[in-house]
């Protein structure tokens, strides 16, 4: 097979495109379906997610008067394609290495931008006050997380360049390879602040408790979402289910890629997945409350920030 | 008697002289007693002269008796009949006699000046005897004293002159009458008078026969017979008194006629030396324009007779002063030169005109009889007055001798120069004289000051000699730079605080003295030709100013500065010429100003005297500041009711400033005539001093076809303008599509980056003159502003084009100063002046520093192109260029608003009109980066730059410290763009941010980086243009300029908003459009750099960007909608097309990055750097290159495979719905409205905590 046949295929059909559009669903599912258990409850069906999905998709349109509708209904169109994008940005280990002509960890960091700005402007064009106040809270979240996982990105990026003879590199593939040789970073324990930033940053990017903030149902009514219905909603829910794809695989592949290659490779990914997906999601947005979005802007500003800054330090300084 | 006794005569005379002067002084209240206490005195005189002895003292005893009987009995006589008639002997009943008796009162005045030694008939000869014999003799202290009571004298002859024949009588007097025979009689003695003053040789003959001796051998020639060039001005003066008693009109015509020959006389004359010449030139032709001027500034005036006898009196022995061999003349000349303007000075006869007059008249003619009393002591000690004798003698002359004389006759012309501490004349003289007197007094006769110490001091003794002379501890250089820079900061100080017009120009004067002493101080031969060149070219640009304040006072009768608001749009010519001076004066391209300003820079620098150079800028930097206020208050002011009814100047006047301002523009585009002047001087200098002669730079500006093209298409638009706003405008888009296509024509004026840069430069300026035509379609003076919008881009482009120093900065302030200031005030609203004064000012500063490494550079490389600059850099030693170049860098840096300090103050300012804004943030700004990457190569690059101090982990440290001052820049500006609420403060900031990342990028230096960063410099002109642009629109809509005042837009201008978000999230770095393109090379070259820390910042930066681009888009396009938003339309053509073109290159760049990555390849290549590898559609090259046509595409066809999902619910139908406010419905859009200010509180309010009080209060519209 050519490379562009190949990267075509990864793209459109595994481990991105399609695939990772029902992979996104059934860790949905699934998400639901345990946290009902540890609530005493029953829950949904795994496939709940796709029912939603096509219920959405035959329900009425309906788009806020005075909205500009081409931004309105653009938006999360714009949120799924990038994610569905993103995906086939993140290697599996021992199973897929992305062309470099798609982009490199820097380019994957930007595009994960991507959906909390359509959710912003979703917001905004929805000329709804909770939109607005769901805008305004995403911003501030991500003006305060973004530092963090730069940081904790770049000393990942400058371990593996130090360990490979002094140039940073931004390519996943090398950093999963480094690791592959040279163990995870999940067991340096140089690498563990970068970690823990890492760790305090998904749920921030992904919006669940306890950074729910800018979607609240209980206080801004979904924020952004408030105005959306019909297909237009269900994109954004693929689009957040994508996106905890995306995050997830990045961490793996960050700090914690597995050594097995072929088909072993991808059972160890899903198993990963499925577990930070209980243990990372699920376990922490039942267990806690919500913080106001004062709390965490201050909050992210202090210790994922502190720990970034310590990891950088302690990758320079070890190297 | 013994010799001794004779001796103790003198000395007793001496004293007796003194005491009776002084006691003459003392009785100033009635004049009889001063008449007789004087005339006693005299006999002082007489004394010393028979006490001295020898020829020459007996017969100066004896021709003193014989002048002092006739001309004091021609006092006797006139000043008895005044009394009689008065019937008092106090003087004040005697005061304002003029008025009742002018015959009498003349002739009283005559007799006193002519007493005192000075009249149109020369002064008395007999005094000059008396006291050169005392020198003769050795008896210097006796001469001293003489001295001293003449100046003593002069205060009360003056004092009883004005009060007598000038003042204007307070009180009535009832005239008695008087013998009929006195008038006659008095006649008489004044004939008498003048003709034994012409001929002083038969008075001389008869009183040496009564001292016994036969011949008149022995004696010394004092003077030489007046040239022609003196003779006709002074004869034509007193004909020309005649023909005005017979008709005014004729008069007039005579007296241009008259000055017009003067000038072709002196253009024609072959006998004088370059230095004679060349003030001889200066002199008649400034007189010439007077002439012109007063044709329409006296038509009204009563005295025009004597005022023009005066002029014509005072341009004689100013040609006089030129033509003089020898010192008896020069000195004749000198006194009569100050005679005659005292004349002037005093011509309204107000009481501050003759108070004015009385200070500068004792003042100068205490000088010149201190000048007097060197010459003398030079006669003495080499025995001639020739110049030739002296110059040949002075070598050899006693030290002690030497300092005498020069300080003597130095302290003669620095009175008359107006040096502090010497000036207390100059500012009470200049502004009491009429106007039409008040320019050349600043323009020439200060100059006469100069014209001596170059001609006597450096031309006849020689700086050699004069520097042996007064070598015990005391250089004349030293002197004459501590003189001038004390007197420039001293006028200028002055003239800021100054709130009257005219008061502020002449203390504006002593400041150019001070800076044309100062340069003339350096001594050497370059320097020469500076300070002689800006002597020309202030005598030029001060005359004409003083001429438009003159005709602004005469129409309004007002003279404070406040009191002119507006008034340049009822008198457009003479303010416009007011502006053009002030701005040549300030030393700003492309006038005659900034070519002697760049000249005397360039001099002390080459000099090594940093601290002048230093000083003289500073001087510069506090003119900017009072020379801008006045043409704000012209222009940029609403006009004051009291200034309705005024008229233009009349058209003699107006031809007078046409004349000098035409010079100002020819100096300043051709420099070489009065160089080819100049230089002869400079080089005559240097071989008698045995220097080298002056290798001057080519100062000639040259213009690539587009940027003349461009300035001359200003020049059309400005005066189109005045028949059709909108031919104006549409010339004006058309001059820059057709400077596009001259850029095309002249590929090989310039560099490829320079011809890329070019390109852009004129294109760029196309769109958004297009968008301004339709942007100021119903504002006010709109040609004005295309004017200066247009000078700056020929500025712009001249600049590209620049291959050498003199040229790139010339450039540089053509299109970084008055045409960017002009543009920016535009809208004339305090803010806008107030901003835009300050980010002039700052401009200012940054070309200060660019100005002094420039010449410091050119100075030590000894050469100022480009080419050649690298390797003789690469030849000297990292200390002597360290200062130089990190100067230059400094300028640019701060052009770029880079400095992380106190950003608001170097960026430029919101109020301007948007389109400009836009530009200055797309294009002008980049000179900045521009400049960094061509002087760094043309430096001499890395080799050289890396001898500075070394190197950080490879990259030199001058680099090092700029991408550091980038990176924080990065994040400062980002933050601080986060934080503003106004439409365009939002955008302002946040170019500076994104110049930061273009900088950091070109810093490193790398292939990488440097490729980043000119991706990133066309990525961000596109992109922000286009935002700023759409500010415009929105803004000329809803006449608002803060974002709160917006909202719901989005609806209503769907294109505007569409270009907007594409921009704005481009720029914020989406990928994968162009802005995240060059942003994701610049990361990646900051990270390989080993700038990690440098890359994350710059990677949080775009964080800020995208806030703050978000928060506009909310604000203004989305969000709920504001009421004030409903009449909202969309953008007119005018706009849509310039800002869908940008937007289309960002397209086309962010799917091919290769379309500009090519070309930049090839500028790297040609800047001597490695290439960067790029094909036109390849991806992005890099370690990992990736390619954002791919990921484009890829979006792409996942959008087209989703859309039908999008509008699989259609079948449903859309429904438009109110959006849900939880029932309630009593609130209105206000109060639901989440508006810009509020938006982002929390971090708001972390930021603010983070920042220095004062900044970020956001407050700027």
């Amino acid at each position: 097979m050519s490379t562009q046949l190949t990267t075509l295929l990864a793209v459109f059909l595994f481990p991105g495109g399609l695939f990772a559009l029902v992979l996104g669903l059934s860790l949905k599912g699934l998400d639901r379906r345990v946290a009902a258990r540890l609530q005493g409850r029953i829950g949904p069906p795994l496939a709940q997610p796709f029912f939603d999905l096509v219920k959405l998709g035959f329900k009425r349109t309906m788009v806020p008067a005075t909205a500009s509708q081409p931004v309105f209904l653009g938006a999360p169109l714009v949120g799924v394609v990038s994610m569905l994008v993103a995906v086939a940005l993140v290697p599996v280990s021992g199973l897929y290495s992305p062309d470099p002509m798609l982009g490199n960890l820097i380019v994957l960091l930007y595009l994960l931008m991507v959906p909390a700005i359509v959710l912003m402007i979703a917001g905004s064009a929805s000329t709804s006050p909770y939109g607005a106040l769901g805008f305004s809270r995403e911003m501030t979240l991500m003006l305060a997380y973004e530092a963090p996982i730069v940081l904790a990105v770049l000393a990942v990026a400058l371990r593996t360049g130090m360990g490979q003879g002094g140039v940073i590199t931004f390519s996943l593939t090398d950093i999963i390879a480094y690791q592959r040789s040279h163990g995870m970073f999940l067991l340096d324990p140089v690498m563990w602040p970068a970690l823990a930033a890492f760790a305090l940053f998904f749920p921030a990017n992904l919006g669940i408790i306890p950074f729910d903030i800018p979607e609240a149902e209980t206080e801004v009514l979904e924020g952004p979402l408030l105005e959306y219905s019909g297909p237009a909603l269900g994109l954004f829910k693929v689009m957040s289910a994508l996106k905890a794809v995306v995050v997830l695989s990045l961490g793996i592949a960050l700090f914690m890629p597995l050594p097995f290659d072929g088909i072993w490779g991808l059972v160890g990914w899903l198993v990963q997945l499925a577990v930070l997906m209980e243990i990372g999601v699920t376990v922490v947005r039942l267990s806690m409350g919500r913080m106001r979005i004062d709390q965490a802007f201050g909050f992210f500003l202090k210790w994922p920030l502190l720990l970034a800054i310590a990891s950088v330090v302690t990758v320079t300084i070890v190297a | 008697m013994t010799t001794l006794d004779l001796m103790s005569l003198a000395w007793m005379g001496a004293i007796f002289l003194l005491c009776g002067e002084i006691g003459a002084l003392l009785s100033l209240r009635n004049p009889v007693r001063v008449f007789i206490v004087s005339t006693i005195a005299e006999i002082g005189y007489v004394l010393i002269g028979l006490g001295i002895g020898g020829a020459a003292g007996e017969t100066g005893a004896y021709m003193h008796v014989t002048y002092q009987l006739v001309m004091r009995g021609l006092v006797l006589i006139s000043g008895w009949y005044l009394i009689r008639r008065t019937a008092s002997i106090w003087l004040t009943d005697l005061a304002g006699s003029g008025q009742r008796m002018p015959l009498a009162a003349t002739l009283f005045g005559f007799g006193m000046f002519s007493v005192m030694g000075l009249s149109p008939f020369k002064g008395s000869y007999s005094k000059f005897l008396i006291l050169y014999a005392a020198i003769e003799q050795g008896q210097w202290a006796i001469a001293a004293v003489g001295t001293i009571a003449s100046i003593v004298a002069a205060v009360y002859y003056l004092i009883l002159i004005q009060r007598i024949c000038f003042e204007k009588s307070e009180h009535r007097v009832k005239l008695q009458p008087a013998p009929s025979l006195a008038m006659p009689l008095a006649i008489l003695l004044a004939v008498v008078a003048a003709v034994i003053s012409v001929f002083p040789a038969p008075v001389e003959q008869m009183a040496a026969g009564l001292a016994g001796y036969a011949s008149l051998e022995g004696l010394p020639e004092f003077e030489s017979p007046w040239a022609l060039l003196v003779l006709v001005p002074y004869i034509g003066a007193f004909a020309i008194y005649g023909v005005g008693r017979v008709s005014a009109r004729l008069r007039d015509l005579a007296a241009v006629a008259l000055a017009i020959a003067s000038v072709a006389m002196v253009a024609l004359d072959t006998g004088l030396d370059p230095t004679s010449k060349l003030f001889a030139l200066l002199f008649s032709g400034i007189i010439a324009v007077m002439v012109i001027y007063s044709v329409g500034y006296m038509a009204k005036e009563e005295w025009a007779n004597r005022y023009y006898f005066f002029t014509f009196l005072m341009l004689g022995s100013m040609l006089g002063l030129t033509t003089a061999h020898e010192f008896g003349n020069f000195y004749v000349y000198w006194e009569l030169m100050t005679w005659t303007s005292y004349f002037l000075v005093i011509h309204e006869q107000t009481q501050k005109a003759l108070k004015a007059g009385l200070v500068y008249f004792v003042m100068c003619a205490g000088g010149a009889y201190l000048m007097h009393y060197g010459m003398l002591v030079a006669h003495a000690e080499i025995g001639s007055f020739e110049f030739t004798a002296l110059a040949q003698g002075f070598g050899s002359i006693a030290p002690l001798a030497g300092l005498v004389i020069v300080t003597a006759v130095f302290l003669g012309f620095a009175v008359k120069a107006g040096m502090v501490p010497f000036h207390a004349w100059l500012p009470l003289a200049h502004p009491q004289a009429p106007s039409s007197v008040s320019g050349p007094l600043s323009g020439i006769l200060t100059k006469a000051g100069l014209f001596g110490i170059v001609k006597i001091l450096f031309g006849v003794f020689g700086v050699s000699a004069v520097a042996r002379a007064t070598g015990n501890g005391i250089d004349l250089h030293t002197v004459l730079i501590a003189l001038g820079c004390i007197t420039l900061l001293y006028g200028e100080i002055r003239a800021l605080f100054e709130k009257e017009l005219k008061r502020m120009l002449a203390f504006s004067t002593l400041a150019q003295v001070g800076e044309i002493t100062a340069i003339l101080g350096l001594g050497t031969a370059l320097a020469t030709d500076a300070a002689l060149l800006h002597v020309l070219n202030h005598a030029v640009m001060k005359t004409l100013l003083f001429y438009a304040a003159g005709a602004f006072i005469m129409r309004t009768g007002l003279r404070q500065i406040s009191d002119l608001a507006g008034l340049g749009k009822k008198m457009p010519f003479t303010a416009g010429v007011y502006a053009l001076g002030s701005v040549a004066l300030m030393g700003l391209p492309p006038f005659s100003g900034f070519i002697s300003k760049f000249l005397m820079i360039y001099a002390a620098a080459q000099a090594g005297q940093y601290a002048v150079a230093t000083v003289l800028l500073l001087g510069g930097i506090i003119g900017v500041v009072y020379y801008t206020r006045v043409i704000g208050v012209l222009f940029y002011h609403p006009s004051a009711a009291a200034i309705s009814e005024v008229k233009e100047a009349p058209v003699t006047m107006r031809l007078a400033m046409g004349i000098l301002a035409a010079a100002i523009v020819f100096g300043g585009l051709l420099p070489t005539y009065q160089l080819g002047l100049i230089m002869p001087i400079g080089d005559q200098l240097a071989a008698s001093a045995g220097l080298a002669p002056a290798v001057l730079p080519d100062l000639v500006m040259q213009w690539p076809l587009s940027a003349g093209l461009v300035m001359v298409g200003a020049i059309v638009v400005l005066l189109l303008g005045r028949f059709s706003v909108a031919w104006a405008g549409r010339l004006a888009v058309l001059t820059l599509l057709l400077a596009v296509a001259a850029v095309l024509a002249q590929p090989d004026r310039y560099d490829t980056l320079s011809f890329c840069f070019a390109l852009l430069i004129a294109g760029v300026g196309a769109l958004n003159m297009l968008h301004t035509t339709a942007y100021l379609a119903h504002s006010h003076a709109q040609p004005r502003f295309y004017f200066a919008f247009l000078v700056m881009i020929a500025g712009l482009l001249g600049m590209t084009a620049a291959t050498d120093l003199f040229n790139f900065f010339a450039f540089w302030e053509l299109m970084s100063a008055w045409a960017l200031w002009a543009a920016i005030v535009h809208e004339e609203t305090a803010v806008a002046r107030r901003e835009g004064f300050k980010y002039f000012l700052f401009n200012t500063i940054g070309a200060s520093l660019l100005f002094l490494g420039v010449t410091m550079v050119a100075a030590q490389s000894g050469t100022f192109l480009l080419a050649a600059l690298g390797d003789a850099l690469a030849t000297l030693p990292a200390a002597t260029i360290a200062p130089a170049i990190v100067l230059v860098f400094l300028g640019m840096v701060m052009k770029a608003a880079q400095l992380p300090i106190r950003i608001d103050y170097q960026m430029h300012p919101a109020a301007a009109p948007t389109p400009v804004s836009g530009y200055i943030s797309a294009v002008l700004l980049k000179s900045g980066p521009w400049g960094v990457l061509k002087l760094f190569v043309a430096f001499g690059g890395a080799t050289v730059f890396a001898k500075l101090g070394g190197t950080v982990a490879g990259q030199p440290v001058l680099l090092y410290a700029i991408s550091i001052i980038a990176g924080i820049t990065i994040v400062y500006a980002g933050v601080m763009a986060v934080i503003q609420n106004s439409i365009k403060m939002v955008l302002i900031y946040s170019t500076v941010s994104q110049l930061g990342y273009v900088l950091l990028a070109l810093s490193l230096g790398t292939t990488l980086g440097v490729a980043g960063g000119l991706l990133h410099f066309v990525n961000h002109m596109l992109l922000k243009d286009t935002l700023f642009l759409v500010a415009g629109a929105i803004m000329v809509n809803s006449h608002a300029t803060m974002l709160d005042e917006l909202g719901g837009l989005g609806r209503k201008m769907p294109l505007t908003f569409g270009l907007f978000l594409f921009s704005g999230l481009s720029l914020a770095g989406v990928p994968p459009l162009n802005g995240f393109s060059s942003k994701w090379m610049i990361f990646e070259a900051s990270f390989q750099s080993g700038h990690w820390l440098l890359g994350a910042m710059a990677m949080i930066g775009s964080l800020f960007t995208l806030a703050a681009v978000l928060k506009f888009a909310h604000a203004a396009f989305m969000g709920t909608p504001n009421p004030r938003s409903e009449s909202a339309r969309e953008a007119p053509v005018a706009m849509l097309i310039p800002m869908g073109v940008l937007s289309l290159g960002s397209l086309a760049l962010g799917l091919f990055p290769g379309l500009a990555l090519v070309p930049i390849a090839a500028i790297m290549s040609d800047l001597g750097m490695t290439p960067i590898a790029a094909t036109l559609t390849g991806p992005l090259p890099g370690l990992d290159g990736w390619s954002p046509m791919l990921l484009s595409v890829l979006v792409l066809v996942f959008g087209l495979i989703l859309l039908p999902w999008l509008r699989l619910g259609r079948k449903a139908g859309v429904v438009r719905s109110n959006a849900h406010v939880c029932g309630v419905g009593d609130l209105s859009d206000g109060q639901t409205r989440l508006g810009a200010n509020s938006l982002f509180e929390t971090p708001d309010k972390a930021i603010h905590g983070l920042l220095p009080k004062g900044i970020g209060s956001g407050t700027q519209a």
